[in-house]
């Protein structure tokens, strides 16, 4: 079982201007990391219902957990919108 | 009596050989700087000034009476607050970089004018010191009357003293280049690429904006400190011709190095002035126009006459000048609050001209600034905080600014782990010039990591307050507060 722990990790939202630091836990889904990266960036970046995770050059699955996906602290994320894929 | 061409060089010249110490207790390379040569391949040191004491003393005075003169007749608050509020902002911004960033040189003059190989690069130095003592008291001695009227203006003197973001990237790179330099980088890094490549050619262009803006005592300043600029600068060339003679690689590398470290915050600081602080009517060309024909070509044709290339990562600086101050601008524009200067948000007639200006990059960054109108549409004035971030921004491990290298599709930003620790680093130059000395850098926290380590709050709020020392009275806002009149034809907007 994954301990709940606090993760922060660097986020990149496609098509934002700065790379930002967000604050997510291990028991959170990619699909809540990448809400969490949206409303980091919506004074700049509209929100989309397109877009996925990706690490390391991989897509990650929504439904992981943040600990599932393998995201440790200081990682580099990237929100990518589908289009663009 | 002696001409001063006869004389000259008795002054000038006045190396001798020791006989009762070495040469090397006499200039140690820690303090002088490598590769250590004997005093014979520096003696043929030259510069085209020649400056002598008296010569220096009587136009350095000259100098002054003139500025001491636009002072008392346009450099008092009233006219300052004739001024539109971007180009005040603009004035806030380089005010507060310069003054300490000047001081800061004074030392690394003076370490040149003891450690320096040669006596007249000694002489020159000795000039550099007082130059750049002067380059300090002018800005805070002009914009220090300004602080009842505008609180924001405190932040000349300020700045160094604090722990506000850009005053730690200023301080990391300043530190490096004016404070802990030895005298031969300090002549390739300051003399040669900061000075001779960005900073003397800067204050022509600024001064000439000045000029077209109508702020006379800006234009004075500036255009009086290029002066001193354009002679100590020439300590450079012939330290370079001496290390390209001796050791080319390192020559090459101390270039590659200050040029990438120099052009981020070029280009924050005067980008910021040129492409958005100036007032539309007012600009004669663009950032990257100016870029162009002042830095780019200019110091092409200087490394290839001393033989050396073009830095390895050429192609990403010429991209870089399409995209690296926008993306920081719009990032602070949406961080306002944590500096010490208002923004201005660029409406129709702005981006138009920025379109026909960046054609390849403005595309990508337009969304951003309608996203901004519309959220401001949304809000109506004076409501800061909607277009205003609250999440944390990461901070490259090497310049320590926003991470805003690449583009807005592809940022650049890379995560290095080096001895269990993890680094951020906003290119593939700071990543580059970190891992060629990590034990100069590597001790050193961001922001992040300051937070991090509880070093820092993380809240906003709390760090714009408690440790960046900003308060609702200095740290930025929009400077219309949102009131612009292409936002008037909105549920929200109103004209001013």
């Amino acid at each position: 079982m994954t301990r709940d722990e606090l993760v922060p990790l660097y986020g990149f939202v496609q098509g934002d201007t700065l790379g930002l630091l967000v604050l997510v836990r291990t028991t959170d889904t990619v699909a809540q990391l990448a809400a969490v990266l949206q409303e980091a960036a919506t004074m700049r970046i509209a929100p989309s219902a397109d877009v996925f995770v990706r690490h390391r050059h991989a897509r990650l699955e929504p439904t992981l957990t943040v600990a599932a996906a393998g995201l440790t602290a200081l990682d580099r994320v990237e929100l990518v919108r589908e289009a663009n894929a | 009596m002696l001409k001063r061409q006869e004389w000259l060089d008795l002054a000038r010249k006045l190396d001798w050989t020791y006989s009762y110490v070495q040469e090397q207790d006499v200039f140690p390379e820690a303090m002088s700087g490598r590769p250590w040569l004997e005093h014979a391949a520096w003696q043929a040191w030259d510069e085209p000034y020649r400056t002598t004491f008296a010569e220096y003393v009587t136009g350095q005075h000259e100098k002054e009476g003139a500025i001491a003169a636009v002072r008392d007749a346009v450099g008092k608050v009233a006219d300052f607050g004739r001024h539109d509020r971007g180009w005040l902002s603009a004035l806030k911004l380089h005010g507060a970089t310069l003054p300490l960033a000047e001081f800061a040189a004074v030392v690394g003059n003076l370490r040149a004018a003891r450690f320096g190989r040669d006596s007249a690069w000694r002489t020159t130095a000795a000039f550099g010191a007082l130059d750049e003592l002067r380059h300090t008291q002018i800005p805070l001695a002009i914009l220090h009357e300004l602080v009842g009227w505008d609180p924001q203006f405190d932040w000349t003197h300020r700045l160094f003293h604090t722990n506000e973001w850009v005053a730690v990237a200023a301080r990391h790179f300043v530190d490096e280049l004016l404070l802990g330099a030895n005298p031969i980088e300090f002549a390739i890094a300051t003399n040669f690429v900061f000075e001779t490549g960005f900073t003397n050619l800067q204050f022509v262009g600024l001064s000439a904006v000045a000029h077209d803006v109508g702020d006379r005592m800006f234009e004075k300043m500036v255009q009086s400190i290029q002066t001193d600029e354009a002679r100590h600068a020439q300590i450079g060339g012939p330290v370079l011709r001496t290390l390209v003679e001796h050791d080319k690689a390192y020559a090459q590398y101390l270039v590659d190095k200050w040029f990438w470290r120099s052009w981020l915050f070029f280009a924050v600081v005067t980008g910021f002035a040129m492409d958005y602080l100036t007032p539309l009517k007012e600009r004669k060309q663009s950032f990257r126009e100016f870029v162009n024909e002042w830095i780019i070509e200019q110091f092409e044709r200087m490394i290839h006459e001393y033989g050396l290339a073009r830095p390895w990562y050429w192609a990403e600086f010429v991209k870089s000048t399409g995209y690296y101050h926008h993306l920081v601008y719009a990032s602070a524009y949406t961080y306002r609050a944590t500096v010490w200067f208002d923004f201005v948000l660029p409406g129709p007639e702005e981006r138009a001209w920025l379109a026909e200006k960046y054609p390849e990059s403005w595309p990508e960054l337009d969304p951003v600034w309608t996203r901004l109108s519309e959220r401001w549409q949304a809000s109506g004035p004076g409501v800061e905080w909607f277009t205003h971030g609250v999440t944390p921004v990461g901070f490259c491990s090497l310049c320590q600014l926003v991470l805003c290298g690449g583009t807005p599709a592809e940022n650049s930003a890379r995560v290095v782990e080096r001895d269990g620790r993890r680094f951020i680093f906003c290119s593939d130059p700071c990543a580059w010039i970190f891992e060629r000395e990590p034990e100069r850098y590597a001790k050193h926290l961001t922001i992040v990591e300051r937070i991090l380590a509880g070093e820092a709050p993380a809240n906003l709020i709390e760090l714009v307050r408690d440790y960046f020392g900003l308060t609702e009275a200095t740290w930025g806002k929009d400077a219309r507060g949102g009131r612009y009149p292409f936002l008037v034809n909105s549920p929200g907007g109103t004209a001013e």
